[in-house]
């Protein structure tokens, strides 16, 4: 890759139902069906980076970072307390996988994480400019606010892609 | 649900069992000795699992619990990428470590952790009569913490914290190290030490 950007000391890692609000550079590690949201105001150069691991949290109310309808209600707040615009708010989004093909009772859960992020970013009326989901890959992602809102992408085989 | 000493020390034994079964058919396989290792009990936060399974290349041969408990949790047969090259190619009569991984080597992955997952859980069930069955097997090769974090998230909504109950089973002349790993959902785990603790009693 031509770009040298790389995680270091300085990232954030963001475990499950995690999220940082900033402008250092996040990373989510190995996202399977959970997704890597990332919201970033060009303005201000914050962003913040949750990882969700379902769509509902059936009125559950102690971790927001977990579910997508209340992690990103979640994200505005706090990027509205440190600065950022909503108005000029990008989403990016990477995981949504599903990484074994059958259960008895596999509803696919990356794909209904990808759907109810799109639907409540729709509501919000901020654009999703770029996504890298679905497929049968684990992929792990850093989110760089202070470079454009950057972010790379690694997956399993070795392969690196950019949003 | 919090497991007191006892109670950890009772499922470090049903583990003890049920992973000697599965060192036994190891064994046959490659026709070489298996060793096991003291079985490992974690409750770990879903947020710091990451710590547990990270980026890691592995194949990962997961199993639903179903049975007595219809949806009980996963057991899964986890071995790094390159610990299931050299099993692969020592079931194959390959050498060549370098080599993409390909339909032959699924197949013996299924097989092998179907043949010991089965052998786990027969043990288990024999010992404490509480029949848990294996949904047919799934299989992964990919980053662990995205193929486990993926088996959480299908435990439902309720679950902020897993316990990992996990056997290492080594095998040192081939260069294999595997694990198999146990993550019961709470009512398997709940009747798991209800079992346990009153054959204890009994003794």
């Amino acid at each position: 890759m031509a770009d040298a950007l790389k995680p270091d000391e300085q990232t954030a890692m963001i475990g499950i139902g995690e999220y940082r609000v900033g402008s250092f550079p996040m990373m989510t590690i190995g996202l399977g069906s959970c997704i890597g949201l990332t919201l970033y105001d060009e303005s201000s150069k914050i962003g913040a980076m949750v990882h969700i691991m379902l769509p509902d949290s059936a009125g559950r109310q102690d971790r927001p970072g977990k579910y997508a309808d209340t992690a990103i209600p979640l994200l505005l707040k706090e990027l509205g307390i440190k600065g950022a615009k909503t108005k000029s708010l990008i989403a990016k989004m990477a995981g949504g996988a599903c990484m074994f093909e059958y259960f008895g009772t596999n509803l696919n859960i990356g794909e209904r994480n990808a759907e109810r992020v799109r639907a409540i970013l729709k509501e919000q009326g901020i654009p999703l400019k770029k996504e890298d989901v679905g497929g049968k890959v684990g992929r792990s992602v850093t989110f760089f606010p202070a470079n454009g809102g950057k972010i790379t992408i690694r997956r399993a085989d070795g392969t690196t892609g950019e949003l | 649900m919090k497991l007191s000493t006892v109670q950890a020390d009772a499922i470090q034994e049903l583990g003890n069992i049920g992973a000697a079964h599965a060192a036994t058919t190891l064994s046959q396989m490659l026709g070489s000795a298996v060793e096991m290792s003291v079985p490992a009990i974690k409750a770990i936060d879903i947020s710091e699992l990451g710590s547990y399974m990270g980026e890691e290349a592995a194949a990962m041969v997961a199993f639903e619990l179903q049975g007595e408990i219809a949806h009980g949790g996963y057991i899964v047969f986890y071995i790094s990428r390159e610990s299931a090259i050299r099993l692969t190619n020592t079931m194959l009569g390959l050498t060549d470590m370098n080599r993409p991984m390909n339909e032959m080597d699924e197949s013996a992955l299924l097989e092998v952790g179907n043949i010991m997952v089965s052998a786990f859980l027969d043990a288990t069930a024999e010992l404490l009569g509480f029949i848990m069955l294996p949904s047919p097997p799934a299989l992964t090769i990919d980053m662990a913490h995205a193929a486990m974090s993926s088996l959480v998230a299908q435990m439902g909504e309720e679950i902020d914290e897993v316990l990992l109950f996990s056997t290492e089973l080594v095998c040192e002349e081939h260069k294999i190290d595997s694990d198999i790993i146990m993550m019961p959902e709470n009512t398997t785990l709940a009747r798991i030490v209800e079992l346990m603790e009153n054959m204890m009693k009994g003794i």
